[in-house]
C-alpha cells in the first residue's frame, strides 16, 4: 500500500485539500453569531467538515462568516479584514441583516443593506437567524463551488 | 412623593420653578427650568431625606418647539423613583440646544448624555468627553428627531441604495399614511400628532 502511486490532477488534489480545510475567522456580529457558535460546538460540530478551527486573525483564515448586521460603523472594519486576509478568499453572508439589510430595510439608517455593497459574497444562507443545519448546507454549498474552482488554469487570485 | 419633592426644590434652588405633575397613567414627573437643573439634581443627591444615589436614564424627546430631557433616578437606599424633566426652548429645526451636565454628580451621566447628544441633539455643557456614542463620529444629524433625513452616504458607501429597497412594501406604508392624513394623531412619526 506504501508504494502505491495515486493519479489525479494537480487542480482536484489542491481543491480537495483547501476545501476540507476552510478556516473561518472568530467574528460574529448579532445574534446570527449564536447560531454560528452553536454551529461550530458539539452537538453540530463543525469540525466534521474541517472547518472548525476559528482563527483569531483575519491573516490565518479562509472564510469570512458575516454573522449579523452590518452596521455603517463596522462596515469600515469589514473592509479591513477582508482586505487583511490572504487569497484565495471567501465569504458566506448569513443571515437576513447581511444579506440585504433585513429588518432595517426602510428605516435603517445606520445598517448597511447588504455585505455585498462592500465585499464579494460567495454563498447567501437565508434566515433570521439561519439554524445551524443551514450554515452548513452553505458551507457544504461553498465547498462544492471550492472544489469546482481551477485555480493553476484560470488565475491565482480570485478578486484581482 | 412628587409635591414633596417639588416643595423641596423649591425651597432649596432659587428659581427652580419646580411643579410636580401627576400622570393620570404611568409616572408623573417634577418640571423644574433648565439653568437651575445642576443645583436641582445636586440637592436631591446630597439631602438626607430623598437620597437620589443613582441616575438610571437620561432621554430625550423632540417636540416641534422644545425637546425635553427626562432625567430618571433613583434612590436605591429609599427605594424611591423620579423622573425629573426639563424644557429646552429650540429655535429652529437644527438647533442644538444646550444644559448643564450632571456628570460631576452621577458619574452615569457620562454615557447617558452622550446618547441624548448623539441621538436628539442636546448638548450638554461641562461635559468631560463630549462626542457621540453610537453613531460614528462624522455623522450628520441626530437619528431621533422627527425631522431626521438620511444622509445619502457615508465614507463612499451608499445608505439606501435604489436596487436595495423593497419599494412594494415601501409604496404600501407611504400609501397607508397618505390615507391617514385626515386623522393626523394616528401618523406615529408627525409632529401634527402632539396635543
Amino acid at each position: 500500500m506504501q508504494d502505491s502511486v495515486v493519479l489525479m490532477k494537480v487542480d482536484d488534489f489542491l481543491n480537495w485539500g483547501r476545501k476540507n480545510s476552510l478556516w473561518p475567522m472568530t467574528f460574529g456580529l448579532a445574534c446570527c453569531a449564536i447560531e454560528m457558535m452553536a454551529t461550530g460546538a458539539a452537538k453540530y460540530d463543525l469540525e466534521r467538515f474541517g472547518c472548525g478551527a476559528f482563527m483569531a486573525t483575519p491573516r490565518r483564515a479562509d472564510l469570512m462568516i458575516v454573522a449579523g448586521t452590518v452596521t455603517m460603523k463596522m462596515a469600515e472594519r469589514i473592509k479591513t479584514l477582508y482586505a487583511q486576509m490572504p487569497e484565495p478568499k471567501y465569504v458566506i453572508s448569513m443571515g437576513s441583516c447581511a444579506n440585504k439589510g433585513g429588518p432595517y430595510w426602510q428605516h435603517g439608517y445606520h445598517v448597511l443593506k447588504g455585505v455585498d455593497e462592500i465585499v464579494p459574497v460567495d454563498v447567501y444562507v437565508p434566515g433570521c437567524p439561519p439554524r445551524p443545519e443551514a450554515l452548513i448546507e452553505g458551507l457544504m454549498t461553498l465547498q462544492k463551488k471550492v472544489a469546482n474552482e481551477r485555480l493553476l488554469r484560470d488565475k491565482w487570485v480570485k478578486h484581482a | 412623593m412628587l409635591n414633596e419633592i417639588a416643595n423641596f426644590l423649591s425651597s432649596q434652588v432659587s428659581n427652580s420653578n419646580a411643579a410636580a405633575h401627576e400622570a393620570e397613567v404611568g409616572s408623573g414627573h417634577v418640571l423644574v427650568a433648565p439653568e437651575s437643573l445642576y443645583a436641582c439634581c445636586k440637592a436631591l443627591k446630597e439631602s438626607d431625606e430623598f437620597d437620589m444615589n443613582v441616575l438610571e436614564v437620561v432621554s430625550g424627546v423632540d417636540y416641534s418647539d422644545r425637546i425635553e430631557v427626562n432625567y430618571m433616578i433613583a434612590s436605591f437606599t429609599k427605594g424611591s423613583e423620579l423622573i425629573l424633566k426639563v424644557k429646552l426652548p429650540k429655535e429652529s429645526a437644527d438647533a442644538v440646544p444646550e444644559v448643564d451636565s450632571v456628570v460631576s454628580i452621577w458619574k452615569s451621566a457620562n454615557f447617558l448624555e452622550r446618547e441624548c447628544y448623539d441621538m436628539n441633539g442636546v448638548r450638554f455643557r461641562n461635559h468631560p468627553d463630549p462626542r457621540r456614542i453610537l453613531t460614528p463620529d462624522d455623522w450628520e444629524g441626530y437619528p431621533l428627531r422627527k425631522d431626521y433625513k438620511t444622509q445619502k452616504e457615508w465614507h463612499g458607501m451608499e445608505i439606501d441604495p435604489e436596487h436595495k429597497v423593497n419599494s412594494a412594501d415601501h409604496n404600501f406604508f407611504k400609501k397607508v399614511v397618505e390615507e391617514m392624513q385626515g386623522d393626523e394623531k394616528k401618523v406615529a412619526y408627525s409632529w401634527k400628532g402632539e396635543e
